[in-house]
């Protein structure tokens, strides 16, 4: 191993010192296109630095020797190569590039070309990552390919979206797809990944696609493949460097400021005072007057009586006025990004190094994002017939992660949507003074200062302080992940080869959180750190031998594959209290409170095979089948088999269309196969492995006794769940290839769902995992590209793609099953919305009004609805409208003039709905005291007759924002997501630099947002409802690329 | 021939790999964070680690801050009452005497927890039954399952059903004697009533008064519960006789009214015959009421305040007279937030009681000032209570009902905002609660006497789950 190493390094030194010595000559011509000479080709002599481009009339000049290859590229042309001969003088046409039949795709445990595919694969490319700021790799496929939907993590950088490949296909198993990186599946973190180190990635989408992923692929499979060094080539450097600035991509809500919140809250008390206590309107207002502070304990206001009996203003004048959306978002925040990469290769041995540097901070002022990754793989011809190479990655990142999403007390996007304007981020006494420390500086305020009735104890989120506690919490994350896959590729016999793979990762998760001594939730204990070490390691090993045979019209390829996967997960955790000011680790803990750790293994092991037919490369047939043993489940049940078969038939080359002007490509697949899903999980997502013994847990001691408790009721035949799928799709390219696509029908359906049958609760247990019930989701997806205009000076390619996915519950143990704003019932979408209908409000009393079902004598509704005032009698019912968009889908234009180029991509979603529950709260009304409230109560009913959908303000006990269609939205949205614009100096201009080439480009993400609802980022969740999550970010980068 | 010796070499190794994945590899991992039932079940020092496991139960972050174990139901069952006031937060339904429909919170975290309890204590008394223990260790130890599973139904019948002398046939939760996977059918107040006090009997039967720490149970708090169940089927010698076991018959040696001001935060309290006790490392955080809502002195809720009325109830020497207005800027006695509670002192470490010295007292009290011709007894220990709790007290001359409710309102006056004592009394003797005061919510949420609101609705998802249940069965709840 030791001596391999070193000869592999002896190499890498040598590539880079070629010289040539043979007789050199200046070759001329012209290249040119179906439609005349084309400046800007790329002119570069195989294997060595020397390359030009081509001029204005397409002419180009350059040195070589006869027997030196020649390549000639352009964008959206497919590249050339023609061997220098004796002549001196040589033209050169090219083809345009489009999907070609014969282009190579990476698929399961191989590659194959696009001709013989038989299944549902879509495959973005590194030009595609490129012109986008992917900081997670897996955002790039949002608007890029039909069939994925893709809910990115909100504003904090690093973050992985939630994919799902053709609609959600399990309820109580995970349903993210599975990652296959380099030909292993990939245990780390995918943030670990940076975009420019991405040659292609494919997502296999249907039965026979995923097959040989068959055990982990129901949810389908993204393949990740990173680049490679080429054989032949001289070493090329790339240098990429940008700088960006980022801010919100879509407008808050709309927030009512500190006069009328003052007016409107002093309303809201007289009507309460005058509606429900039946006071005179004159001893109402009055009343209100002096209960509105001490309602909200805080008065910003110069007057003791901000509002007087009339509900008007005593004075404007405030000591404090708090924005905390400016203090707390960052709208400059910086994103920087630089990469080097150098690859080379000889005749046999080739290379690719990379490294990359990003720093990005988030939409949360103090969030941030630092990471450093690098690759370097190496790949060599040993002898004739054996092949190795050699990957190796290492990635570190760290996260700065306060408290930005969700419900938590110091959650920033929910404390700006709480706390209104009217509280003081820092502390003042009770006359409105700011209160300064020992060193003069100013105290954040946490709204629960002991003894001080008045600017001391805030209703809302008390004890907490949002802003301060970015500065004086800290929650950070750490990650290193290290990656080494290897694989040995031997040819033991014409048309047999035997390659095995070995993929190993281990990935080492930090994180920290530490509470304040002095501040907020831990301060009574004097701080608390907690801090988590967990260190994940993956092995995967696959033997393959593959067998290939073309007997006349006939070809046959066999695959026998071998695989094993081995997982572990070893979590080492501890927390400790009582910590002096400034000191933020273990060791200053008085306390040592807990201390944890356990170790988890998952494994899977499995035998597959792959056999295909084609009769003269016209029809194609495709089975596989795989049997996979899991960990996860009891001995007796835990082998399941797997199995798709498929076809294809190339119509375009039969007889009848082979001479056809109009059609080039024309090609019919179709697809079945049983696909399987081992990962079981709790009801926090947390992976389970071993959901079929029935145990008793650790971690319950009592006192100094250890203690442990009945788990939950298993099921301990748990087995494998299956998902059947079905594809037809149609691939089809027009004019020569100037317009491409293709359309593909899907029909999944689970059998033996994963899924946590519910139990009564009176036996203990309030459900169990089984496999029982079913899912189906089925849609159609659509692709198309079209080279508009393409001619020697200008380009113009569009790329449509669009998806529309159904869901349906299937089978269900119970009629039907309440789960949160949904009820689940078979026949209808896991995603339509059952909850009260909202019936506006009452003009005579301004009291809100739901719809009420009409019961007939037999107790059912008749299906007349009355209104209500009572929420508890209001009905629920199926309101139409699903958290599952009708259609999703993208929009690339690409242009390219002379060497200016700019491409543009836009994604969409339209026909779901999203339930805002952070509208709903900001309109409570303030029922609440002293929580904050949206401009739209501006429209509340004021006086009998006013016809509003805003009811009358109301302190008293109100349900008017109880959960209904009232805060129901239609969530259809359309993004500029990613927007490339750039300029080539050409080649003659960089000459004298000598540089081959050298780019600066501006890069825009989500620039614009059209959005149906205004207020929260479209981005929310699958389910439609919200969380408080911080927003999505727009950015603006410029950027500067160089290669020689 | 080198080639051909390579090649084979590879598939050999290939072979090689291929076999030695597949022998044991599928079977090597483990659970390691588990145990598995033999280990539990083969001595005394695993099934005391499952008792512990159970008794940790007793609270947890089940799934909000309501809703966090035994605490949580006995601290809503305070809210329903006259004597306390709860802000609009956490609880705030409960106070309105509004949440107990079936989807709501208190129904089916009361229902579900109390089951989960119960399915514990249910594997608890099987597995030792079954098991090769000792005779005495298995007598000891199911004992043990049995008071467990007793006091969980007892806790079940009183939030789901209306009290035992209003109705014995009125529906109950179903009754489970072992791990069962599907529903059973309701059962009748009375069929759940037969088997706690058997449950209890055999409980106090089989305990000692040894125990593993004053969080577990031991015969002096099966006597306790058995005390409590007594006192609401009305079987007052039973009551009277189990309460004195409980506190063991000499009520000066058990009481120390100098700890009534201490916090009411440690377990080791002479006054607690039982409790829950917490750690820093074992602590249900800010969801331990009351603790966490009824202390206004340091960080936390600072939710709960004390009733003006309830407030007047106390003499100024009395000890437990321990109130404090909110703060001076508060001059309003219409204001809800006019008065606070200094009794209970919340850190992560509080203890919670569960059952105390004076609960017993009193209800021996009560049983004997009930028994023809012990009425005087019954009066004599109420006022050596009286007297325990203030210098100053003066026996009443009350008798028959007078004397009753003298002793209820010590009742209130010694337990409130520990156990929903209010609710408990008014619940048994078929009485309303009345809101008056400075309340936050006022006669909106009083309650008459038998008012439906003095139980729950059986939650929708055991409807929905349970074959024997439907949707009737609240028809009348």
């Amino acid at each position: 191993m030791r001596s391999k190493f070193k000869w592999i390094i002896t190499l890498l030194i040598t590539l880079s010192m070629q010289f040539s010595f043979a007789q050199e000559k200046v070759i001329k011509g012209v290249v040119s296109d179906s439609s005349g000479p084309i400046p800007g080709v790329n002119v570069v002599v195989k294997g060595t630095k020397v390359g030009i481009q081509t001029d204005f009339d397409g002419k180009f000049s350059i040195q070589a020797k006869t027997g030196d290859v020649l390549v000639f590229s352009f964008v959206g042309l497919e590249d050339k190569s023609v061997t220098v001969g004796s002549s001196t003088s040589l033209n050169v046409k090219l083809q345009a590039m489009a999907k070609s039949l014969d282009e190579v795709v990476v698929v399961a445990y191989g590659k194959q070309t696009a001709k013989s595919i038989v299944g549902s694969v879509a495959t973005i490319d590194s030009e595609v990552l490129l012109k986008q700021q992917a900081t997670n790799v897996m955002t790039a496929l949002q608007g890029s390919v039909a069939g994925v939907n893709i809910i990115a993590a909100g504003g904090m950088p690093g973050e992985n979206p939630t994919i799902r490949i053709r609609g959600t296909g399990s309820i109580n198993a995970s349903s993210d797809p599975l990652i296959i990186l380099d030909g292993a599946p990939f245990n780390g973190n995918l943030n670990s990944i940076s975009s420019d180190q991405i040659e292609s990635m494919s997502v296999l989408k249907d039965a026979s696609s995923t097959a040989l992923y068959g055990s982990r692929g129901a949810n389908g499979v993204i393949l990740i493949t990173t680049k490679r060094g080429k054989y032949n080539t001289a070493p090329k450097v790339s240098l990429t460097s940008t700088l960006g600035f980022a801010g919100n991509a879509v407008p808050l809500h709309k927030m009512v400021g500190s006069d009328r919140y003052m007016q409107l809250n002093w309303e809201a008390l007289k009507n309460t005072n005058q509606y429900v206590s039946l006071q005179t309107p004159a001893v109402a207002g009055a009343n209100a007057s002096t209960a509105l502070v001490p309602r909200l304990g805080y008065n910003p206001y110069t007057a003791a009586t901000p509002v007087d009996a009339n509900g008007n203003l005593t004075t404007t004048n405030k000591k404090w006025d708090t924005d905390w959306a400016d203090l707390m978002l960052n709208n400059s925040a910086v994103r920087t990004e630089h990469t080097l990469s150098i690859a080379a290769g000889g005749e046999d041995t080739k290379y690719y190094f990379t490294t990359n540097y990003l720093s990005q901070e988030g939409n949360v002022v103090t969030s941030k994002f630092d990471r450093v990754t690098t690759r370097l793989s190496v790949d060599t011809k040993v002898n004739s017939w054996l092949k190795s190479g050699v990957t190796m990655f290492f990635s570190t990142s760290d996260q700065n992660f306060p408290s930005q999403s969700g419900s938590s007390y110091q959650s920033a996007i929910q404390f700006v949507y709480t706390v209104p304007s009217i509280y003081p981020a820092y502390r003042v006494d009770e006359s409105g003074d700011l209160i300064l420390d020992g060193k003069g500086q100013r105290i954040f305020d946490y709204g629960a200062t002991p003894g001080q009735a008045l600017n001391g104890n805030r209703p809302q989120l008390n004890n907490e302080n949002a802003y301060g506690s970015l500065y004086n919490y800290k929650i950070g994350y750490k990650r290193d992940n290290y990656t080494a896959n290897a694989f040995l590729e031997a040819t033991l016999a014409k048309d047999l080869t035997f390659k095995t793979t070995f993929a190993y990762d281990k990935y080492l998760y930090d994180s920290f959180v530490y509470a304040s001594n002095e501040v907020g939730y831990a301060s009574n204990v004097k701080g608390r750190v907690t801090q988590n070490r967990d260190v994940t390691t993956g092995i995967n090993i696959i033997n393959a031998l593959n067998y290939k045979k073309v007997f006349g019209d006939h070809g046959f390829a066999v695959d026998l594959i071998q695989e094993a996967y081995r997982y572990k997960y070893d979590a080492l955790g501890a927390q400790g209290e009582g910590f002096l000011p400034g000191v933020q680790v273990l060791n200053g803990a008085t306390t040592p409170t807990s201390a944890s750790g356990y170790i988890a293994e998952d494994r899977i092991s499995s035998y597959l095979g792959r056999l295909s037919y084609n009769f003269k490369e016209k029809y194609f047939v495709e089975g596989s089948f795989r049997r996979d043993g899991s960990s996860r489940f009891n001995p007796d049940v835990r082998w399941g088999s797997f199995y798709a078969v498929g076809g294809s038939w190339i119509i375009s080359e039969e007889n009848f269309l082979k001479d056809s002007n109009a059609i080039t490509s024309l090609k019919l697949r179709g697809s079945y196969g049983e696909l399987g899903n081992n990962q079981t999980q709790d009801a926090n997502g947390n992976a389970t492995y071993f959901p079929y013994q029935q145990l008793f847990e650790t971690g319950y001691n009592e006192g100094d006794n250890t203690g442990v408790v009945l788990g939950g009721a298993v099921d301990p035949n748990l087995s494998w769940e299956k998902t059947a799928s079905s594809n037809v799709g149609l691939d089809f390219g027009f004019f020569n290839n100037r317009i491409t696509g293709s359309v593909d029908y899907y029909d999944k359906k689970s059998i033996d769902l994963l899924y946590n049958k519910p139990v009564a609760g009176s036996t203990g247990n309030t459900g169990i995992l089984t496999n029982v019930g079913s899912l189906r989701n089925y849609g159609w997806e659509f692709a198309l590209s079209t080279t508009n205009v393409q001619n020697s000076k200008f380009m113009w390619t569009t790329g449509v793609n669009l998806s529309f996915d159904k869901n349906e519950v299937a089978e269900l143990t119970q009629k039907s099953f309440i789960n949160g704003t949904k009820r689940w019932e078979v026949g209808r979408s896991l995603y339509e919305y059952y909850i009260q209908e909202w019936a506006g409000v009452d003009p005579v009393d301004g009291y809100g009004m739901w719809y009420k079902d009409i019961l007939g004598t037999d107790g059912k509704p008749t299906g007349e609805k009355e209104t209500t005032k009572k929420y508890a009698e209001a009905s629920r019912n199926y309101s139409g409208a699903t958290s599952l968009p009708k259609a999703i889908g993208g929009v690339t234009n690409f242009f390219k003039y002379k060497n200016v180029d700019l491409n543009i991509l836009f994604n969409f979603s339209y026909g779901a709905s999203v339930y805002d529950s952070t509208y709903a709260s900001l309109m409570e009304g303030f029922e609440s005291s002293g929580r904050a409230a949206h401009q739209d109560v501006e429209n509340r009913w004021q006086n009998p007759g006013d016809v509003t959908d805003v009811p009358l303000l109301l302190t008293a006990n109100n349900d008017f924002n109880a959960t209904s269609t009232r805060f129901l939205f239609k969530n259809d949205y359309i993004r500029l997501k990613a927007l490339n614009f750039g300029y080539n100096f050409s080649a003659s201009a960089l000459e004298q630099f000598h540089l081959s080439k050298l780019r600066l480009y501006l890069q825009g993400d989500n620039l614009w947002t059209y959005q149906s609802h205004k207020g929260i980022d479209p981005e929310q969740s699958f389910a439609g409802t919200t969380n408080s999550r911080s927003y999505n970010q727009r950015i603006m980068s410029f950027g500067v690329n160089i290669e020689f | 021939m080198k080639n051909i010796i390579s090649k084979i070499f590879i598939a050999f190794m290939a072979l090689f790999m291929m076999v030695g994945c597949s022998q044991d590899f599928l079977d090597d991992p483990k659970p390691t964070d588990a145990v598995s039932p033999d280990v539990v079940f083969t001595s005394r020092t695993g099934v005391e680690a499952f008792i512990s496991g159970i008794m940790r139960r007793f609270r947890g972050q089940y799934t909000r801050t309501d809703a966090a174990g035994l605490n949580s139901m006995f601290f809503a069952r305070t809210m329903k009452g006259n004597d306390l006031i709860q802000a609009n937060t956490w609880f705030r339904d409960d106070y309105a005497n509004d949440n107990r429909e079936p989807t709501y919170t208190r129904s089916s975290f009361s229902w579900n927890y109390s089951f989960y309890m119960i399915n514990q204590a249910n594997a608890l008394i099987n597995g030792v039954e079954g098991s090769t223990l000792g005779d005495s260790d298995k007598k000891e130890l199911a004992a043990y399952g049995y008071a467990l599973r007793g006091f969980f139904y007892h806790q079940l019948v009183l939030e789901f059903c209306p009290t035992y002398s209003a109705d014995k046939n009125f529906p109950a939760p179903p009754i489970y004697t072992e791990l069962s996977l599907a529903g059973k059918p309701m059962s009748t107040v009375d069929e759940v009533y037969k088997l706690i006090v058997s449950d209890l009997t055999k409980a106090v039967n089989g305990l000692t008064a040894n125990r593993l720490g004053k969080s577990y149970i031991n015969k002096n708090v099966a006597q306790g519960i058995l005390a409590q169940v007594y006192q609401v089927m009305g079987n007052w010698q039973g009551a009277a006789d189990a309460a004195k076991a409980s506190y063991g018959g000499n009520p000066t040696a058990v009481l120390s009214p100098s700890t009534y001001r201490s916090g009411f935060n440690d377990i080791s309290n002479l006054e607690w015959i039982w409790g829950s006790a917490q750690r820093t490392d074992q602590s249900n955080y800010y969801w331990n009421a009351p603790a966490s809502m009824a202390d206004h002195t340091t960080v936390s809720y600072s939710a709960t305040y004390v009733n003006n009325d309830f407030v007047n109830l106390f003499s100024a020497t009395d000890v437990r007279a321990y109130f404090v207005r909110k703060s001076t800027s508060i001059t309003s006695t219409t204001d809800y937030r006019y008065w606070t509670t200094r009794k209970f002192k919340f850190t992560f470490d509080s203890d919670n009681a569960i059952i105390r010295t004076p609960e017993m007292i009193l209800i021996e009290a009560e049983a004997k000032a009930r028994l023809t011709g012990k009425e005087s007894e019954g009066h004599d220990l109420l006022y050596v209570l009286q007297k325990n709790r203030d210098v100053n007290a003066v026996k009443s001359t009350n008798t028959g009902a007078a004397l009753i409710n003298e002793i209820l309102v010590e009742r209130r006056k010694e337990l409130y905002a520990e156990v929903g004592v209010e609710w408990f009394d008014a619940k048994r003797l078929r009485r309303g609660i009345t809101r008056t005061g400075n309340h936050r919510i006022g006669a909106s949420a009083s309650l008459t006497a038998d008012d439906k609101k003095f139980f729950l609705k059986i939650p929708q998802s055991e409807i929905d789950a349970n074959d024997f249940i439907d949707d009737s069965v609240n028809d009348n709840r």
